[in-house]
């Protein structure tokens, strides 16, 4: 028996003994091997795909489509952005790179700080609001060589499924839309990117950049990365410092990935994923080994056989997931999924998820608290919107919040604000907390991999090829939307019930209250719309690598034209 | 606050639940410890005071310690105090979108040295919490504090007739907790408008909340007079109300023997021991003379106005903030090896209870010599170190010099007691001088003056260059005698008939003539032997 490695919390994750403390050590720098030759150290770029071709075919996309597609909101300069491509080409042919992501352009979402542009988390209230500091992920891109095109449209502070929810206009789903010309198009057919993260993959399915980032709370990557049909990645809560990440919900957020492949999401991570003194709820290089040794438990064989690469894995699909609102197309893409994972050599067995219906209501209840909180500070006495209309400081206080905050973010701190008056927090607030415990009970128990944050011990599989119905898996499949993206007029209005609009964040939210790593990856084309499916790959808290693993198989067939 | 703690027990009790217990109690015996180790310091029966002959005053405090670590509790900015506005301050303390809280590792250290000080029980397992509120001086609209799972419970302070008590008495300590402290908010600086300063924003407080155990204001003064101590022995607070680095909140009922309690008020912004004592008498008037009126008391917060000596409503508990307490999600939980609560206990220096009991002991010193050199902060150290540089030196004169001569000079000077201004060799050589009668007394303390004026010599140095070695001459003395003899022929004659006070005239009139340098002592054999009385 393993033994427990961290304690349990009501809090952020990782909750670990000694990890409070503030130590005065600086963020680890990236170092990278001089590699030797172009294509030998990166897939991304060669000869005569350089960085400097890359950024210009951005750079045209954006020209063409950016208007109508409303992604980036502010652009780096691209002059600027050309001179670094042009570096980074130097450094390339002189196999001198920083990184395989070297001179790669990736649109950051307006929520996270950076030193050069506007960090506007896309509401009114910090619309003049300009960071003084860059977000360590993006400062360790930037350490890799990454180039910044520019901070791309979301959901206000986050908040909302579609991305109609923000100050400048909601963005447009590219699908469809690309090769055409815009001026021709029925407005009326627009589709939603999906939100909160609707600009980063918007921009990343219209090649506006090579690369976007995210976030995730409640599945504010993986729907849009659905929508839109690129992959979406949250890793596990507390892999990606949140230092420079504008909060939402603190004990969810986590910084998220959008990208055109697995293996290009895999890059980015391993940039991204690593100890930050100035996050406390952010793993150590000491838990990060910890968690390694954890997923030994259980392993299965290297993708040795080329025709049965998943020979050994173990996958679950979880039966609450099948719910009645799924659209027959979606599920249909999901059953093929499964088959795909099967004709891998995978062991597929139906799994149970119970506390699944449970999760939404907990969900809301959680964020919106947190929430309520976490957005108490903007009061407009030090920074971002402050209205005219004071004379009073509780008229500065409630008229710089009526003006600041848009509809969907007023509804949440009032629904959060509700959730921790002293009469309702036993009732709501602490049962929501009791609920994400269940749900993390009944992850840690269908998983044969061990948590090392709750403890649980997971299980050895003896042999992959019995197929008991209690038997533990290694990752879980299932749809990562409802629908595919629906169309943005029936997204916006007074007539749009909020209730319903939560009810779209169904297949992600589970993830997000475990804290474990998920994944969307685009899995063909709607049958019935023409509009691309994700599936959703889940992995124990720590596995990443599983998830990269399954991903990648369902990607290559997902672009397969049978399947089509 | 204590309302609300009990509501979560009860939530717990209803769900039997593991899963909340895990949550929000890591140690699920924490509220039966707390139970079990209530002790009853007094029995209800046996009042220690009774206001008017039948009300019993109920006090309990809940002070605010400012922790004295160089950095912040959760940013790397600096604590000064009185810095230029806004200079200590980072993107942390001004809330800035995106920040996190990050620890000090200073300040966790220093609260758990004062709980063991308070001899409280240290959890291996607190967590932190948002208190919410909107202030300009409170920049993330809300205080990071420990509601739920505090760092330290149980405590206890003893107090004594050594502390100004006629009687012993235990007085309980709740808890001790870590939390932020706010900014100042600056008002009419320009009319109308208010300024801030975040300087203080951030900054490390301990609250420590007593148990309702005291009876009168002088219990509750003394206990907040001792609480100052223990936070200097420890030196993990200035404790200085006056400064505002401690502040204390008062909770006061009255009730009858036998009768439940009444109805608390708490009285806020005290800012001195004096203001605490006069704020509980005149709370204590206010709500007996509520009750013989039959008026009921209402649970409100009340302000002290030392110019009317009256207590005035704040406000009511019906406009009471609900503070929406909730788990700090950006902070794990503060965990807590055994090792290094050991480490840290055996790096405390000596309590003041026992250092009291040692000095009084050791050298035989009175209550309130003890207490004058405790008073002061460093003056115990300063005082045994001028013992142990020579162990000749008289433990007597040691103690008067340096409370009655040295203290009391620094004092007329409004100095506060610092071993820099005459340092322990010096003040050494000083009564070495004295001791061996190198010098007179009363040369010694002119010497003293000199040196707090700020001569940073020894003594020899400064009574040579003056030439205000005692004269011992034989020759010379003999003839300051005679001269005087001669000069006042009637005094003489008193003498020998018997009026023996004059010859303290004579002796003043030659240390006068000497300017100090006679020895008074030969000088008085001299004369009698002149006069022809005996000695003695």
């Amino acid at each position: 028996m393993l033994p427990m490695l961290f304690t349990a919390g009501s809090r952020a994750m990782p909750v670990l003994g000694g990890r409070a403390i503030r130590r005065f050590t600086s963020t680890p720098s990236v170092t990278e091997t001089a590699p030797s030759s172009f294509a030998d150290h990166t897939h991304i770029f060669n000869e005569s795909f350089t960085p400097v071709k890359a950024a210009a075919e951005h750079q045209e996309n954006i020209a063409k489509y950016n208007a109508y597609l409303n992604t980036f909101i502010d652009l780096a300069d691209p002059k600027q952005i050309q001179e670094q491509a042009e570096s980074a080409s130097q450094r390339w042919k002189s196999n001198q790179s920083k990184s395989p992501l070297d001179g790669t352009v990736m649109g950051y979402k307006m929520n996270l700080c950076t030193k050069e542009l506007r960090t506007t988390c896309c509401s009114p209230m910090l619309d003049n609001f300009q960071a003084p500091y860059t977000a360590t992920a993006i400062q360790l891109l930037e350490d890799a060589g990454v180039i910044m095109g520019g901070k791309v449209n979301m959901d206000e502070f986050g908040m909302g499924s579609y991305n109609t929810f923000t100050n400048v206009g909601p963005a447009k789903n590219p699908h469809n839309v690309l090769g055409k010309d815009t001026a021709a198009l029925d407005q009326g057919e627009d589709r939603s990117p999906g939100g909160s993260s609707g600009g980063s993959a918007a921009a990343v399915a219209s090649n506006m950049c090579f690369a976007a980032l995210g976030s995730d709370t409640g599945g504010s990557v993986r729907l849009p990365a659905s929508y839109c049909g690129v992959v979406g990645f949250k890793p596990s809560y507390g892999r990606i410092s949140r230092w420079g990440l504008v909060a939402y919900a603190s004990s969810l957020d986590t910084v998220g990935i959008l990208a055109k492949s697995v293996d290009n999401t895999k890059l980015i991570y391993d940039t991204m994923a690593k100890e930050d003194p100035k996050d406390s709820t952010c793993l150590t290089s000491k838990q990060r080994q910890a968690i390694a040794e954890a997923i030994k438990v259980s392993p299965v064989s290297a993708e040795q056989n080329p025709q049965h690469p998943l020979s050994g894995v173990r996958i679950g699909i979880p039966q609450e997931f099948n719910i009645a609102e799924l659209s027959p197309a979606t599920r249909s893409r999901w059953r093929k999924g499964i088959q795909v994972l099967k004709d891998a050599g995978a062991t597929v067995v139906p799994v149970s998820i119970p506390t699944t219906k449970l999760a939404v209501g907990a969900y809301f209840t959680l964020a919106t608290a947190e929430a309520s909180s976490n957005l108490q500070r903007y009061d407009g006495t030090r920074y971002g919107h402050q209205s005219n209309e004071v004379d009073e400081k509780e008229d500065l206080y409630s008229h710089t919040r009526s003006e600041g905050f848009g509809k969907e973010v007023k509804r949440r701190i009032l629904l959060g604000t509700y959730v921790l008056t002293s009469g309702s927090f036993d009732n709501f607030f602490l049962r929501a907390q009791k609920i994400r415990q269940m749900i993390r009970d009944d992850f840690d128990a269908i998983f044969a991999r061990p948590n090392a944050i709750t403890g649980s011990i997971g299980s050895v599989v003896q042999s992959a090829d019995i197929e008991e119905t209690d038997a533990k898996v290694h990752a879980l499949l299932s749809p990562c939307s409802v629908t595919t993206a629906p169309r943005l007029q029936d997204c916006v209005g007074d007539h749009i019930d909020p209730i319903n609009a939560y009810m779209d964040d169904i297949l992600t939210i589970p993830a997000s209250l475990a804290g474990i790593p998920a994944m969307s990856v685009p899995f063909g084309i709607c049958a019935e719309d023409g509009h691309p499916v994700g599936l959703q790959v889940m992995a124990q808290y720590g596995d990443e690598e599983m998830v990269f693993r399954v991903g990648r198989i369902l990607e290559a067939k997902g672009k397969t034209p049978s399947l089509q | 606050m204590l309302q609300h703690k009990g509501a979560i027990n009860l939530a717990l009790a209803r769900d039997g639940a593991n899963i909340a217990r895990r949550y929000f109690f890591q140690l699920p015996s924490r509220s039966l410890l707390r139970t079990l180790s209530t002790t009853v310091n007094h029995p209800a029966s046996v009042p220690r005071n009774l206001v008017k002959g039948r009300w019993e005053p109920i006090i309990g405090l809940e002070i605010h310690a400012q922790i004295k670590s160089a950095t912040k509790l959760f940013s790397e900015a600096r604590t000064i105090f009185n810095a230029p506005t806004n200079t200590n301050v980072t993107l942390i303390d001004a809330a800035y979108p995106g920040t996190l809280p990050q620890l000090s590792q200073e300040c966790v250290d220093l609260a758990i040295k004062t709980a063991l000080a308070l001899d409280a029980h240290i959890y291996p397992v607190s967590s932190f919490d948002r208190k919410h509120y909107f202030y300009p001086d409170l920049p993330q609209g809300y205080q990071i504090t420990q509601h739920y799972e505090p760092l330290a419970q149980n405590g206890k302070v003893e107090l004594s007739s050594l502390d100004g008590l006629d009687y012993s008495l235990t007085i309980g300590i709740e808890q001790l907790q870590l939390e932020q402290d706010t900014g100042k908010s600056l008002h009419d600086v320009y009319p109308g408008e208010t300024l801030l300063d975040l300087n203080r924003a951030g900054t490390g407080l301990m609250e420590i909340v007593t148990k309702p155990d005291m009876r009168s204001s002088k219990e509750a003064g003394i206990m907040v007079k001792k609480l100052q101590q223990l936070l200097r022995a420890v030196d993990s607070s200035d404790g200085n109300m006056e400064e505002g680095s401690m502040r204390c909140d008062v909770n006061v009922s009255v009730h009858e023997i036998g009768k439940p309690f009444g109805q608390r008020c708490e009285l806020k912004n005290l800012n001195s021991v004096k203001a605490v004592v006069d704020a509980i008498d005149a709370e204590i008037e206010r709500q007996i003379q509520l009750n013989e009126s039959n008026i009921p008391v209402d649970q409100e917060t009340r302000g002290f106005d030392a110019s009317t000596g009256q207590t005035y409503r704040i406000r009511s508990k019906e406009t009471a903030p609900d503070y929406r307490y909730m788990p700090e999600p950006d902070l794990p939980r503060l965990v807590l090896s055994q090792h290094t609560i050991h480490a840290l206990k055996e790096s405390l220096p000596e309590l003041p209870d026992i250092r009291r009991l040692r000095i009084m002991e050791e050298y035989d010193v009175g209550i309130i010599e003890t207490r004058t050199l405790m008073g002061e902060e460093g003056m115990v150290e300063y005082f045994e170190q001028v013992l142990r540089d020579d162990s000749n030196r008289n433990v007597k004169s040691v103690v008067s010099w340096t409370i009655h001569e040295l203290l009391g000079r620094l004092h007329s000077r409004n100095l506060q007691f610092g071993s820099q201004i005459v340092t322990f060799s010096q003040l050494g050589s000083l009564i070495d001088c004295v001791d061996k009668k190198i010098i007179s007394a009363k040369v010694g303390k002119s010497v003293l003056d000199i040196m707090v004026d700020g001569d940073c010599r020894l003594a020899m140095d400064i009574v040579n260059e003056m030439g205000w070695r005692q004269i011992d001459d034989q020759m010379q003395m003999e003839q300051w005698c005679a001269s005087i003899i001669d000069r006042y022929p009637k005094k003489v004659e008193a003498i020998k008939k018997g009026n023996i006070g004059v010859l303290g005239f004579f002796v003043g009139q030659i240390m006068k003539d000497s300017k100090g340098r006679a020895n008074p002592v030969v000088v008085n054999q001299l004369l009698r032997q002149k006069i022809g009385i005996s000695s003695k």
